[in-house]
């Protein structure tokens, strides 16, 4: 690989790298891929085993620093009170991801111009438009149309069943007259091109063993490669290095067996996610760019945004058959999505609901909540959680500060000697307000479905994986890091692809809209090869 | 992995297979067996045999509850009359506070994950994938208030 120069080179194979090299893929163009990870094998993902349950305190755990994997790096989030979760192989993280899979409403993108906070974003829905819909063709998305907190939208497969408990759930809603619709969600319903449908294994967080779950490794992958894309695994990024003329002419990575190589490109894109991003442009500075890479602005790394999550759960009478379908997409309520400031704060949330849990988690929020005590009463004290907990995460928009931020830790490194991230966030008080409130109306619609008694999380501090802002958009060089199209003001061959480029986060996941972008800045390239770089 | 894990003598394994019994014991209904008579003791030392952290705990806590059955006059504590195994297990839990709390949560998560454990709860004795569940498409009459309201987002 170190002689040649690919004509576009990028890094990460994540939902963001995976879309953007599969578009990329129509051009004559040479295109190479670097992923840290392994290509991962479906066979070994915890729903093939009986102890499923306990996969995610293993190897596929949400947090790199307890997973114990060659392939993660280390990440410092000690100083904020929401921790990083991600995975590190090709598909990224969507290997874990739920695949709840909604859009941007239109007035995500102007945020500042509607509620006076934030920024506007310098695209807006209707740029994202057509990208939103061939990603639901490519990844396979299932959801009903007619969703009235949106505009008209395609959706190619039909939607996952609610099941006894999504149905409970709806009768809560319907009860407050609140608006829900079935998520749309990346599962394959249905068998979808190539991939199995979903049979309700229920742990979609660790892997999906049945290939229904649209992670990119069995969506865009098998696409992008089959057209000629070349994905290197176990190849990690040290650094984006530039040339005399001022341009990315490749960069310095470290192979499988830890020795440093160069790879020449004439096209770099990062897609690292909105912590690996920050990290590999802060570890490319240079004599040149002696604070980072693509950062005369002084904003690589800043702006970081979660979504702090609320997690609301209900204790029912009777069984709910929650062990049965996809673990985060059934239904879900835009109630509170848009503002209303006599709540106590901006902007909004969307409620997402969680089916049940399996034995082993409820014999462990048993224990941990002093309800199933061990000895005389224990099984009739189990009896009384086991399949009867339904619940939801409300997903709360959080906004940019400048203070919340992604640097390079003194002292931490991966297992090749690199600078590990580090995390600082506060979370802030409108965000606080929000996840009260998200707690109290979650309590309301669980009693409304009939919940005997509801537990209230008001900040999920497992939740850290929506990773954003670290790189933000925008047409002003001093106030953003890329423009419109996700290309560096400062090096005009360097593209960033992933949620780093987000101005605001929204009130719902991301990752639909980071891929619609990067499908976006694909067709951008593709449409100005003559004078990409002017 | 440590060199110096110890296997549990056949006297300390048949008083952990009593204790086991004693934190979830069998269901009334039979439907459910004790974690002891399900064989958990194999698993907790298969544990301990990955994670000799565990060691130190477990062995020490079977030292005292032998010393404690002793004084109850049984030479093990699987023998203590099936009454006073509860109380044995309170003094216990003052005199070695880090045996318990750890074995009782091995044995909830060993337990639960038992085929013939979710069978007697009613779920398939088997692993999730590759057979999965059915579940009926769903009654979409539920939306009809939802459609009717008409959109729920701004324009900007
Ligand atoms: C448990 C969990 C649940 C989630 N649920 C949802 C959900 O339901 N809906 C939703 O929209 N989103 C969800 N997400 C978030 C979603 O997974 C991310 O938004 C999405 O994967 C981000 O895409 P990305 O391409 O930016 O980054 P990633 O998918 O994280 O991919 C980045 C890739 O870059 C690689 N990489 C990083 N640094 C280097 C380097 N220096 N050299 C080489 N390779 C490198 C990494 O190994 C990784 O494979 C969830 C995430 C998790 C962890």
């Amino acid at each position: 690989m170190s002689e040649e120069t690919v004509d576009v080179l990028i890094v990460g194979a994540g939902a963001a790298g995976a879309a953007i090299a599969w578009s990329l893929a129509d051009t004559r163009m040479n295109v190479l891929c670097m992923e840290q990870g392994d290509w991962m094998d479906p066979a070994q993902y915890p729903s093939t085993r009986l102890d499923w349950d306990l996969g995610r305190f293993g190897e596929f755990g949400l947090s790199p620093n307890s997973r114990g994997r060659e392939t993660d790096y280390p990440v410092n989030d000690s100083g904020s009170p929401i921790q990083i979760s991600n995975f590190n192989a090709v598909g990224g993280s969507t290997i874990l991801y739920a695949g709840h899979f909604p859009r941007f409403h239109p007035g995500d993108f102007r945020v500042r111009s509607l509620d006076g906070v934030g920024d506007d974003w310098p695209i807006d829905y209707e740029t994202l438009a057509p990208y939103y819909d061939v990603n639901a063709r490519m990844m396979g998305v299932a959801g009903l149309a007619g969703d009235p907190a949106y505009p008209p939208k395609s959706v190619p497969l039909p939607p996952v069943p609610l099941g006894k408990l999504g149905e409970t759930l709806a009768g809560g809603f319907n009860q407050l007259g609140w608006h829900w619709w079935p998520s749309d969600s990346a599962i394959a319903t249905q068998e979808y091109e190539g991939r199995a449908p979903c049979i309700n294994l229920g742990p979609c967080l660790t892997g999906c063993a049945q290939g229904a779950k649209g992670s990119t490794d069995v969506t865009y992958w098998p696409a992008a490669t089959r057209k000629g894309v070349r994905l290197a695994t176990r190849c990690r990024v040290r650094e984006v290095t530039i040339g005399a003329d001022g341009l990315a002419d490749g960069v310095l990575y470290y192979d499988a067996e830890g020795v440093e190589r160069r790879q020449r490109a004439e096209i770099v894109i990062v897609a690292c996610n909105g912590v690996g991003t920050p990290r590999l442009l802060l570890n490319s500075a240079s004599a040149t760019h002696p604070n980072g890479l693509a950062n005369s602005s002084g904003l690589v790394g800043k702006n970081f945004m979660f979504h702090p999550y609320a997690m609301i759960t209900g204790i029912f009478d009777d069984p709910l058959e929650g062990y049965k379908g996809p673990t985060g997409c059934c239904i879900m309520s835009q109630e509170f999505y848009e503002t209303d400031l006599s709540r106590g704060f901006s902007r909004g949330y969307t409620l997402e609901t969680t089916r049940g849990m399996g034995a082993v988690s409820t014999s462990m929020l048993g224990m941990g909540t002093g309800r199933v005590p061990w000895g005389e009463g224990h099984h009739e004290a189990f009896a009384q959680l086991h399949d009867r907990t339904a619940g939801m995460v409300a997903i709360c928009e959080d906004l940019p500060e400048e203070h919340n931020r992604v640097t390079l830790d003194p002292e931490l490194v991966d297992s090749n000697g690199v600078p590990s991230p580090k995390i600082d966030y506060t979370l802030s008080e409108n965000s606080r307000k929000m996840c009260d409130h998200a707690v109290a109306r979650g309590r309301e619609v669980l009693e409304a479905a009939g919940a005997k008694e509801v537990l209230g999380e008001p900040l999920l501090a497992v939740a850290g994986w929506h990773l954003m802002g670290t790189a933000r958009m925008g047409t002003d060089p001093a106030t953003s890091v890329v423009n419109e199209w996700g290309r560096c003001h400062d090096v005009k061959n360097l593209f960033v692809v992933d949620g780093s480029v987000f101005v605001t986060s929204a009130g719902v996941n991301p990752t639909n809209t980071l891929q619609a972008f990067a499908l976006y800045v694909a067709d951008r390239i593709k449409n100005n090869l003559e004078n990409l770089f002017d | 992995m440590s060199e110096a894990y110890e296997a549990l003598s056949p006297d300390q394994s048949r008083a952990l297979t009593a204790v086991l019994d004693e934190i979830i014991p069998p269901s009334r209904d039979g439907r459910l067996p004790g974690a002891g008579a399900l064989g958990l003791a194999a698993a907790i030392e298969d544990k301990m045999r990955e994670q000799p952290i565990l060691q130190p705990a477990v062995v020490g806590g079977l030292e005292t509850l032998a010393a404690l059955a002793r004084e109850a006059g049984a030479g093990n504590f699987a023998d203590v009359a099936a009454g006073e195994r509860v109380d044995l297990l309170n003094r216990l839990a003052a005199d070695a506070p880090a045996f318990l709390p750890g074995l009782i949560f091995q044995t909830y998560t060993t337990y639960y994950h038992q085929a013939a454990v979710l069978e007697g709860l009613g779920i398939p004795g088997r692993p999730p994938h590759p057979e999965g569940y059915p579940v009926a498409p769903s009654d979409e009459s539920l939306l009809d208030a939802v459609r009717d309201r008409g959109p729920v987002y701004r324009q900007p």
